[in-house]
């Protein structure tokens, strides 16, 4: 998946911890809250299903303005919690620019 | 399409109120209760958000003689009730209303969701004339639709207590997932299922029985649909989805791909994604060929067929067949996959 590094630490470690209260508000789980960057987002890692996933997607765009199912086919950035952060951390960051 | 009515209680589902009615004396608002009657037997679902204790959900049920697929009592916004209720139940904000006498109620909820259809008490009588109202066919599915989803909650407590992995409470729960050919009987619930499901319906348009019908040419035929049956312990929940294959040149296409979403979390969209990857394999086909409408309600499905495997590309000219078409400019992506023999849960059942 293409990549930028203009993201920043900064941009992405914000970007991280918002999802991370997005995840444990949607799983009504707080394991999400410490959960490592590299956790799966689905099934065996947070355990979302695909509703959770489309959830989550839905929240990300009203909260980031990043359009992820739109611009992500595959929506390969659901890998894990990082993958998805550094996506929207870097499509905000290409908006700035 | 309204799938699910959410009810306020007081001075709206109920004629008067809960915690003012000496011992509870109360009966149903009787103009409220023959509108809730009506839709039920449409297969419209119900559910209660009101600020009330818990146990008034019990007394709303025993008054109208109805199951309530879903209640949240309680004194947080109405709004959050009915994002927990449509969460719950699987539904998006445009499948809902919400019937309250309180003006300012109404403005909270219509605010916060602006798709939920806000309806005063009043406006029922008319409203149950409207075509969101009114699906155009309605299937013993449908009409059981409540009792299935009092089972769903059931079965959901039960989820949550048990402290083994999702594939161990499907075992548990003694799941069976029935793939078979369509048959005549099952026309009409395909239409249906066409019409209604969009989370997980790779076209998004409603296709008739006919186009069912004429599709449905057996294993060995150039088209087939495909049904899929689900039942476990807690409850029998019928046809809840299908696809169709056509086969050409070695190529397994999947031009309309459907499910429930009661189905969801109970292993049906990956097994008959699975059987369709593993019965391509046994017929020697080269490639499967899943073509999606991108819209914003099948983000769903889209991951689904990702976690099946399937790769999406949007370079391929893709033709959508005439009944799968909407006349609006859509973007299709085509999802492929290697025909493989990935191994079936074992509890799909495959019917010959």
């Amino acid at each position: 998946m293409e990549r930028s590094a203009t993201g920043g630490a900064g941009q992405g470690g914000a970007v991280l911890a918002d999802l991370k209260l997005m995840l444990a508000d949607i799983t009504s789980d707080d394991a999400a809250l410490t959960a490592a960057p590299d956790t799966p987002l689905l099934r065996d890692g947070l355990g979302l299903d695909s509703l959770g996933g489309a959830l989550l997607l839905v929240r990300v765009r009203a909260e980031f303005g990043v359009d992820v199912a739109d611009e992500d086919l595959n929506l390969d950035c659901l890998a894990s919690i990082g993958t998805l952060a550094a996506f929207v951390a870097d499509r905000m960051a290409g908006r700035c620019r | 399409m309204i799938k699910c009515v959410i009810w306020d209680l007081d001075n709206t589902l109920l004629a008067g109120t809960y915690l003012e009615s000496p011992d509870q004396r109360l009966c149903a608002d009787p103009d409220a209760a023959r509108a809730l009657a009506e839709l039920a037997g449409r297969g419209i679902l119900h559910a209660i958000a009101s600020r009330n204790p818990p146990e008034a959900a019990a007394c709303a049920a025993t008054l109208t003689g109805h199951a309530f697929a879903a209640a949240r009592l309680g004194w947080g916004k109405k709004s959050a009730a009915v994002a927990g209720i449509l969460g719950e139940l699987g539904l998006s904000a445009g499948e809902a209303a919400f019937v309250d006498d309180d003006p300012l109620e109404r403005g909270e909820v219509g605010r916060a969701l602006p798709e939920v259809l806000v309806l005063a008490p009043e406006d029922l009588a008319e409203a149950i004339g409207w075509p969101e109202f009114s699906p155009p066919v309605i299937t013993p599915e449908a009409r059981r639709r409540g009792d299935m989803y009092a089972s769903r909650r059931v079965r959901q407590e039960e989820a949550a207590a048990f402290g083994g992995s999702a594939d161990e409470f499907l075992r548990y729960c003694r799941t069976e997932v029935r793939i078979a050919e369509a048959t005549e009987a099952d026309l009409p619930r395909l239409h249906e299922l066409s019409f209604r499901t969009h989370q997980f319906n790779s076209v998004g348009v409603p296709v008739g029985a006919e186009i069912f019908a004429r599709l449905a040419g057996g294993p060995q035929g150039p088209s087939r649909v495909v049904t899929v049956r689900l039942s476990d312990k807690f409850g029998d929940d019928g046809l809840v989805g299908g696809c169709v294959i056509t086969v050409s040149g070695g190529t397994w296409h999947v031009p309309l791909l459907m499910m429930s979403c009661r189905a969801l979390g109970r292993g049906v969209i990956g097994a008959l994604l699975a059987w369709i990857r593993r019965a391509a394999s046994l017929a020697d086909a080269s490639e499967v060929v899943v073509t999606c409408v991108i819209t914003d309600r099948n983000v769903p499905l889209r991951i689904a067929l990702t976690g099946a495997g399937f790769r999406a590309d949007m370079a391929a000219k893709i033709t959508l067949p005439d009944w799968a078409q909407s006349g609006e400019h859509a973007r299709v992506a085509a999802y492929h996959a290697a025909p493989g023999q990935p191994e079936l849960p074992h509890w799909v059942v495959e019917v010959p």
